[in-house]
């Protein structure tokens, strides 16, 4: 399956206001997952110093990812298709 | 986000599947809450028996998923956030239930501006009774400590082997083992048993 990165700008976001938004993605994917769409939220990584977010799903399509986060309500700059590179993969 | 928050919020998408709703508001949250407190469809939050019910909720099935696409009303992001405020102001960990239904608290609008009427709750009470929900820390068990060094009875018992075939792979030198100082007896290593164990070659 493939993954995404959905790119947020969330500038002087609080620490609560991210797990409330992780809760909401959490129970939108596994909404989405038992509904035959399975959109996993990988993990965010969070820039205190810009407020940028970048979250990484994966899932079958670039449109279920933009659902999932629609449903979720939180909003988002662009999501892009994306490779992962580990340490173990090369 | 413990597992009953999770369980609250598919109940409450499910209800508002069922009810025709565009968005799941607060009070599907609430309702979704409840559920995942209550038990035989009652959510006892202090002195105040909730009946579910009467409230139009199935408290004996577990919810069936699917059907048409519901998002988070703009309300719902609101007890989101208000509940998050309520679990890091707490000694944050994750989110639990009993923060979501803590951010209900003196809310007047909505089903919970009517429970409050039907069975006189109060803000303050509401949020007492709450509080008592959360567990208390849990007592961490005794595991006992994985026993690093075997006798050769102990490792052949492990693999499941006997005894002497043990002995004679520690003779061959397939399995490296210890000699206690001054002594005859001889320990291995459990990291070395496990690396005798090879999986199977296709």
């Amino acid at each position: 399956m493939a993954q995404y990165v959905v790119k947020r700008d969330l500038p002087g976001i609080t620490p609560d206001a991210l797990m409330s938004a992780g809760v909401r993605a959490k129970t939108c994917c596994s909404q989405m997952t038992s509904e035959g769409q399975p959109v996993r939220w990988i993990r965010s990584f969070f820039l205190p110093e810009t407020g940028q977010t970048h979250c990484y799903f994966e899932a079958p399509s670039r449109e279920s990812v933009e659902e999932a986060n629609n449903r979720a309500k939180i909003p988002f700059a662009e999501i892009r298709e994306v490779m992962e590179m580990t340490p173990e993969s090369v | 986000m413990a597992f009953d928050t999770e369980f609250a919020a598919a109940v409450a998408i499910e209800l508002a599947l069922k009810r025709g709703l565009e968005e799941v508001g607060p009070d599907e949250l609430l309702l979704g809450c409840l559920r995942a407190v209550s038990q035989f469809g009652i959510a006892q939050i202090g002195p105040w028996a909730i009946d579910l019910e009467a409230l139009g909720v199935e408290w004996v099935e577990i919810p069936v998923r699917g059907g048409a696409k519901v998002a988070y009303s703009d309300a719902a992001v609101e007890v989101f956030d208000l509940a998050a405020r309520i679990a890091k102001a707490n000694g944050g960990g994750s989110m639990r239930v009993e923060h979501m239904l803590a951010a209900f608290a003196g809310r007047e609008s909505g089903l919970m501006g009517e429970l409050s009427l039907s069975y006189g709750i109060t803000s303050a009470g509401w949020r007492a009774a709450v509080s008592k929900m959360l567990p208390t820390a849990p007592a961490v068990a005794e595991v006992p400590p994985a026993q690093d060094y075997l006798s050769p009875e102990e490792a052949a018992e492990a693999l499941g082997i006997h005894v002497q075939t043990l002995r004679g792979y520690v003779r061959s030198g397939k399995l490296p083992a210890r000699r206690l100082a001054g002594e005859r007896a001889i320990r291995i290593r459990r990291a070395d048993l496990e690396m005798l164990l090879e999986p199977l070659q296709e």
